[in-house]
């Protein structure tokens, strides 16, 4: 799926431009993190991809269509959008209910909703739980539950709002699995997220918001080598990026086997 | 350590109605001293938003299911007072802020005083300390709007602020920055900080173990509904064991570690950006 904004700006009833004229383009399979303050634009962004919002003026072409050419509805079959707070999008009694729900809007077959369900409650680590009642999990399960019910539909984009807020360890582990899983499968991820370890670890390009308008885009490591700009959107690299930077050492690190890399290079 | 202020002994927790056998807190013991900043780390599920609904007395006053052991508050056990009495001596800010608004308040500035109200303090008083307050979270500009119109880091803002509106002496967070972009989240954390060089106590639980590291006296580590572990942040983060128990030491303890294993660096585990930031350069000259 190709996402093309042209111009797009959105503003509030309030009189609050949210979004000041912005063009890009994201296509292809690698995942896309958009960070950025609280108030910059990021969720008010995404939510034009499936037409929740709706430009005010511009245009978002979703494989060179206008997404004024559908209701949300149907664009929620090619674009599934999981919500920052999962009680948002809870409303069934059971796990399986809340992932039949989708496909049964869009018509998938039976035989092919019964297929996914084992295949996405794998990949959401809830096997064991898809009788279980939504509000009896954990708050991680519970997030997993909404990611997967996004995903039972196959959307060809899926749009994470916040995925790692209050996750545990092992929760973090199991959404940088679905981040792979999803480019494997040919879906584009885009993510908005505050976590920038999350961001460095599982993204290949970061878009920086702030104030309505993009101030970088690009590859993560260049994106956290720029440190004056990025401090304009208040945005800070991961610690052990910040440490590499402080000590001096060559490049933008993000993982501990890289920072050991350029320890030796700087040493020698 | 200075005298204990919150006091768990053979604590044990199970909620009526759930799936799971497993009790949620499991013979939890531990004290935290007058002024301690206390951290409470854990994989979700480990007990610890039950241990907090503990410590403010809505376990065993409003979630039914079956309580053991004590928790003191000030040396008075919890079974003895109410939920009310209690939130004058312990504050909760609550992991979803959405839970904790009262839903009855038009206004930001009704909210944040709805706990005044309750107890009958005068409306002088009152408006003074909604304003005081107010400016101190930062959501002086959006007083007079409705609570549900607001962002989710807006409103974590307003139930942190009509918790510690009453000046309770200890203050317990259950994650309750989840909403809240970094700057926020550190601008939240200066002042529990500075609450907490004035004396107030805090127990808080939180999944950013550099911000762990970096705040607290000591850490609570649980597992499966009981107490894996309690002690100071390096000692902590120092042991490889704790990957065992859900959670990850900051990134600063992983590169000490690395150098440390080729040879290059012989301290300490450092476990903030500072120091290891120095201990990384002086590796470098050596």
């Amino acid at each position: 799926m190709r996402i093309e904004l042209r111009n797009l700006r959105h503003v509030y009833p309030t009189g609050d431009e949210a979004l000041k004229g912005i063009s890009l383009e994201i296509s292809g399979t690698s995942p896309v993190a958009i960070i950025g303050q609280n108030g910059s634009g990021k969720t008010t962004l995404v939510k034009h991809f499936n037409g929740i919002l709706r430009p005010t003026s511009g245009q978002v072409l979703m494989d060179g269509e206008d997404i004024q050419s559908r209701s949300t509805a149907k664009w929620a079959k090619e674009v599934g959008y999981v919500f920052q707070n999962p009680d948002d999008q809870i409303f069934l009694e059971t796990v399986r209910k809340e992932f039949e729900f989708g496909p049964a809007q869009i018509g998938m077959p039976e035989e092919l909703v019964r297929e996914r369900i084992g295949l996405i409650a794998g990949l959401c680590g809830l096997e064991g739980k898809l009788d279980v009642h939504p509000f009896d999990l954990t708050s991680t399960e519970k997030k997993f539950c909404t990611i997967g019910a996004v995903l039972m539909m196959g959307p060809k984009v899926v749009v994470f709002d916040e995925p790692t807020c209050g996750q545990d360890l092992e929760g973090n582990r199991r959404l940088c699995g679905i981040v792979k899983k999803l480019e494997e499968m040919g879906t584009l991820c885009v993510t908005i997220s505050h976590d920038m370890k999350f961001v460095a670890g599982n993204f290949k390009r970061a878009i920086v918001m702030c104030k309505g308008e993009v101030l970088l885009d690009g590859s993560v490591e260049e994106v956290f080598a720029e440190v004056e700009t990025i401090k304009r959107s208040f945005v800070s690299p991961p610690p052990i990026t910040r440490v590499a930077q402080g000590a001096g050492l060559g490049g933008t690190v993000f993982t501990v086997e890289a920072f050991v890399r350029a320890f030796e290079e700087r040493r020698a | 350590m200075a005298k204990a202020v919150v006091e768990a002994k053979g604590l044990s927790f199970r909620y009526r109605d759930t799936s799971g056998k497993r009790k949620a807190l499991d013979d939890v013991s531990f004290e935290v001293g007058e002024g301690e900043f206390f951290c409470v780390i854990g994989a979700n599920g480990s007990g610890k938003s039950t241990l907090c609904n503990a410590l403010v007395g809505l376990i065993p006053h409003y979630f039914v299911g079956r309580m053991k052991g004590t928790v003191l508050v000030h040396g008075a056990d919890t079974r003895e007072s109410t939920v009310g009495a209690l939130s004058m001596k312990i504050g909760l800010v609550f992991q979803n802020p959405f839970n904790q608004l009262s839903y009855t308040a038009g206004t930001v500035a009704e909210e944040l005083a709805y706990g005044l109200g309750n107890r009958g303090v005068p409306r002088e008083e009152m408006v003074w300390k909604v304003e005081r307050v107010a400016k101190l979270m930062r959501i002086d500009h959006i007083i007079h709007k409705n609570p549900l119109e607001l962002s989710g880091g807006q409103v974590q803002r307003v139930a942190f602020g009509s918790t510690f509106i009453t000046e309770p002496s200890v203050l317990v967070l259950d994650e309750c920055t989840t909403q809240l972009d970094p700057l926020g989240s550190e601008e939240i954390f200066d002042i529990v900080k500075d609450l907490n060089k004035r004396g107030v106590t805090v127990i808080m639980v939180d999944h950013d173990m550099e911000r762990v590291a970096r705040c607290a006296d000591r850490v609570m580590v649980m597992d499966g509904g009981r107490v894996a572990a309690i002690d100071s942040p390096s000692r902590i983060f120092g042991d490889p064991d704790i990957l065992a128990r859900g959670v990850a030491a900051p990134d600063y303890v992983s590169i000490c570690r690395a150098l440390g294993d080729r040879g290059y660096y012989s301290g300490g585990l450092e476990i903030e950006e500072e120091p290891t930031i120095a201990a990384v350069k002086e590796s470098l000259r050596k």
